[in-house]
């Protein structure tokens, strides 16, 4: 009892003693690897623990599967520190051995975890030996013969082991290598490789079932400078351009209508409408261009029909022609030439809706309206002529002899050659163009309207055309048409005033002092209300009574030109819809009108 | 007309039947020697059946490694009991020398011993391996195949056998082997092993075969790959 006790207590304290002292009992040691070179011996290393601060022992202790004999490792020398090594007899093939390792120091032992080894399954055979690398130099280029010889220690001879091999070769500034199986056999032939370099070369071989050995040191071997003939290469090549260049040929051949059109593109024969080629293959040029006459082109018109009554300008001393510019707002018209009213053209403020404009702002304007009446006729021409060049689009200029055109006017974009070239009598309009596309209320009473309108459409005819148009004639869409009957009785009416509608109030002038008709041309001209087209157009009858050469018979075909009276424009305002009864409202088919004149 | 054919078809009946020479039979093909076919060396049938029994191990490995993989996940196999192989009564040289210095006789009919051994438990393996849900059927039928390869290389070393006996490398002394040699896979103590023991049994029988039959033949043919 205190024998045990005191063993108890120096222990406890050897222990304590042995821990301020830091030794201790040893670490468990493990076994890394067993390895077997050749199927007949083997070895097996361990890893020692922590010693503990004490020497510590190891013992390999072993037994085989199915028996319970354990004997210790024979040879701890042969195979280095920490090993085992297994003889030819005492290695027994395909018996498990179990296998453990103790560690044994002074304070304990520790015993590693056992391990199952069969031999058969842990095959590493060594290296291969004398790897020799040789270029071969033959007609294809060189190569290089790789060959070697088994690892000394393995028994391939008695078929015991077998032995597969491997290399591989690199340059040495290459990453990878490039790995080649040999199989069986002791040598190899490396090809393609780059002539002028130095390659490195290794080799090592494996059992059919194990490991793989280590890489045997590495060869060198450098490839000689050639010149690869790539002969083959170039045959390849030829072989298939020749099989390409036939291809072609023979599509060609299969598309060669194709092709012809491709290239040579037949020439498109005449394409022309009731042109027959037969004829001109027959050779009688006649008819063949007889069949192109289209009758009735080019259409012959007579010209002198489509000359608008000239309406005759009222001649004055002071051949200024102010028109107005379209902007109507600074232009009152300054003309400086007189008006006259005595004539009893009723009152000058008849002239245009210029008027009324001018009539808004300034009363005092009127001398200075539009007085396009006052223009003679050559003045007109030539102020026109000369002036228009110098017209600036949409500007209001004025001044003595300057021409300012009416843009609504002007809207009618027929050049009026006629007129420049015979120099007839200028026609003013007066009376603003309504186009079809005029309001229906508007005709005349929104001449101003209109020209606002129209000014910035025409405002890019300003410039010549515009001076033409000065002088073309306002024309209603339709086509002249036979007009009214002259049977109505004339009437002369005067514009009264202008409503705040912008209509204008015509009211008969039977009881003013009427001109003898067409006794001249400084007077007073009426025409005749021909037609009054859909949109609010009045087409004036050619006043035949006058001066017609033609006699009474052909409304509408005389060429006598009407003036139109200047101070009594009649703007004809439309009634919408009503047109016929606003005419008979008048009375009489006489509008003294300048405006509506049929065009061409 | 159809009077005639039947006379027709009868005559034609009676002479296939009468005549003893119309019967048909198979005859050997290289029945004239080395002029008719080629007759495969002793060398060539080792070959063959050691690419043979090559193959037969590959197949038993990948099994017993699935089988490891999958089923068993503890490696160093702690705990684990090894029960004997069935095939453990048979005496197989465990070394190289060993192996060296038995007879040729002997060491052809312990490879013969082995194979018969394994004709029925590789059949059973078979059968328990398609029964169990576990395994897929690309296992089963790779040890179907395992099975059939075993047969037939039982065959092939059988005939290098008579081969050999024919050429007077054997002597006589290689006996056929009785239906006795056949044996259960029953270890000590009676009870059925396991679809693992027989697979890691089985490994290490074929890995016997295949080395004993290299060491056969480069005792008796060592003229390349010796």
């Amino acid at each position: 009892m205190r024998n045990s006790g005191a063993v108890l207590i120096l222990s406890f304290i050897a222990k304590l003693i042995s821990q301020a002292a830091g030794v201790s009992a040893p670490g468990k040691p493990r076994l890394t690897s067993c390895r077997s070179p050749e199927k007949e011996t083997f070895t097996c290393w361990w890893e020692p623990g922590d010693d503990g601060g004490l020497p510590t022992t190891y013992a390999l202790y072993y037994h085989l599967e199915n028996s319970e004999t354990i004997y210790e490792c024979p040879d701890y020398r042969t195979a280095g520190d920490n090993s085992c090594f297994f003889n030819k007899n005492d290695t027994s093939l395909w018996v498990n051995y179990n296998i453990t390792v103790v560690a044994t120091n002074a304070l304990g032992k520790n015993i590693s975890d056992p391990v199952e080894v069969d031999v058969a399954y842990i095959v590493q055979p060594n290296t291969p030996e004398n790897v020799t690398a040789v270029v071969v130099d033959e007609d294809q280029g060189p190569f290089v013969r790789v060959s070697w010889e088994k690892p000394r220690t393995a028994d391939t001879r008695s078929g015991w082991i077998t032995l597969q091999y491997q290399l591989r070769v690199k340059q040495k500034k290459d990453k990878e290598w490039e790995e080649y199986d040999a199989g069986m056999q002791k040598y190899y032939n490396v090809f393609s490789l780059h002539p002028d370099k130095e390659f490195m070369v290794q080799v090592r071989c494996k059992p059919d079932h194990g490991f793989w050995s280590e890489w045997t040191q590495t060869t060198y071997v450098k490839m000689p400078d050639y010149i690869p003939r790539e002969r083959s290469l170039w045959i390849m090549i030829t072989i298939f351009s020749v099989f390409i260049v036939l291809i072609l040929t023979w599509t060609l051949n299969v598309k060669r209508n194709s092709v012809k059109l491709c290239l040579l593109p037949p020439v498109p024969g005449p394409k022309i409408k009731g042109f027959d080629k037969q004829l001109l293959k027959s050779g009688k040029s006649e008819e063949v261009f007889n069949s192109l006459v289209i009758q009735g082109f080019p259409p012959t018109i007579d010209y002198d029909d489509l000359l608008v009554e000239y309406l005759e300008v009222y001649d004055n001393e002071e051949q200024e022609l102010v028109l107005d510019s379209k902007d109507l707002s600074e232009d009152c018209m300054k003309s400086k030439s007189p008006s006259d009213c005595d004539s009893g053209r009723g009152s000058c403020d008849s002239r245009t809706l210029l008027l009324e404009k001018c009539m808004v702002g300034r009363e005092g304007s009127r001398s200075d309206q539009h007085q396009y009446s006052q223009h003679g006729e050559t003045s007109w021409a030539s102020t026109e002529s000369s002036e228009c060049q110098g017209l600036e689009p949409g500007s209001p200029e004025f001044s003595d002899g300057r021409v300012k055109t009416w843009p609504v006017v002007f809207s009618s974009p027929q050049p009026h050659h006629h007129y420049q070239v015979e120099a007839v009598k200028p026609v003013y309009h007066s009376v603003p163009e309504i186009l079809n596309h005029s309001s229906p209320h508007a005709m005349p009473a929104n001449y101003q309207n209109l020209q606002h309108q129209d000014i910035p459409q025409q405002e890019g005819r300003f410039g010549k055309p515009a001076c033409r148009h000065s002088q073309s004639y306002t024309h209603g869409l339709d086509t002249p048409a036979p007009g009214v009957s002259p049977s109505r009785s004339l009437e002369y009416v005067e514009v009264q005033r202008i409503n705040p509608e912008n209509m204008l109030l015509l009211r008969p002038l039977s009881d003013q002092n009427r001109e003898p008709e067409g006794s001249d041309y400084a007077g007073e001209d009426y025409s005749k209300v021909k037609e009054l087209t859909s949109n609010n157009i009045l087409l004036l009858q050619r006043d035949t009574s006058y001066q017609c050469a033609d006699g009474y018979s052909q409304a509408g075909q005389c060429t006598t030109q009407q003036p139109p009276h200047p101070c009594k424009p009649v703007i004809y305002q439309s009634h919408s819809g009503m047109p016929q009864e606003g005419m008979r409202v008048m009375g009489n088919g006489y509008v003294d009108t300048t405006v509506l004149m049929p065009s061409y | 007309m159809s009077r005639s054919l039947k006379q027709v078809a009868v005559l034609l009946v009676a002479l296939l039947c009468l005549d003893p020479h119309s019967r048909v039979s198979s005859a050997p093909i290289c029945t004239h020697g080395p002029s008719g076919c080629h007759v495969p060396s002793l060398a060539d049938l080792f070959d063959r059946v050691i690419q043979h029994s090559a193959r037969m191990h590959s197949v038993s490995n990948d099994l017993h490694s699935e089988f490891e993989q999958y089923f068993l996940p503890s490696k160093n196999h702690i705990g684990k009991i090894y029960r004997k192989c069935h095939t453990s009564n048979i005496l197989t040289p465990n070394g190289k020398e060993n192996a060296q210095k038995l007879a040729r006789e002997e060491l052809t009919e312990v490879i013969l011993k082995l194979l018969m051994a394994w004709r029925d438990p590789l059949f059973q393996l078979h059968q328990s391996m398609a029964d169990q849900q576990d395994f897929n059927s690309f296992s089963s039928n790779k040890a179907l195949e395992m099975g059939d390869m075993a047969h037939e290389l039982r065959k092939g070393v059988e005939k290098v056998a008579e081969k050999m006996r024919v050429l007077g490398m054997l002597g006589n002394s290689v006996t056929g082997l009785s239906a006795a040699e056949a044996m259960l896979p029953l270890s000590e103590s009676g009870e059925a092993m396991s679809d693992y023991e027989l697979l890691y049994c089985f490994r290490r029988d074929s890995n016997k075969v295949q080395n004993y039959l290299k060491i056969l033949k480069c005792r008796i043919v060592p003229e390349h790959d010796c």
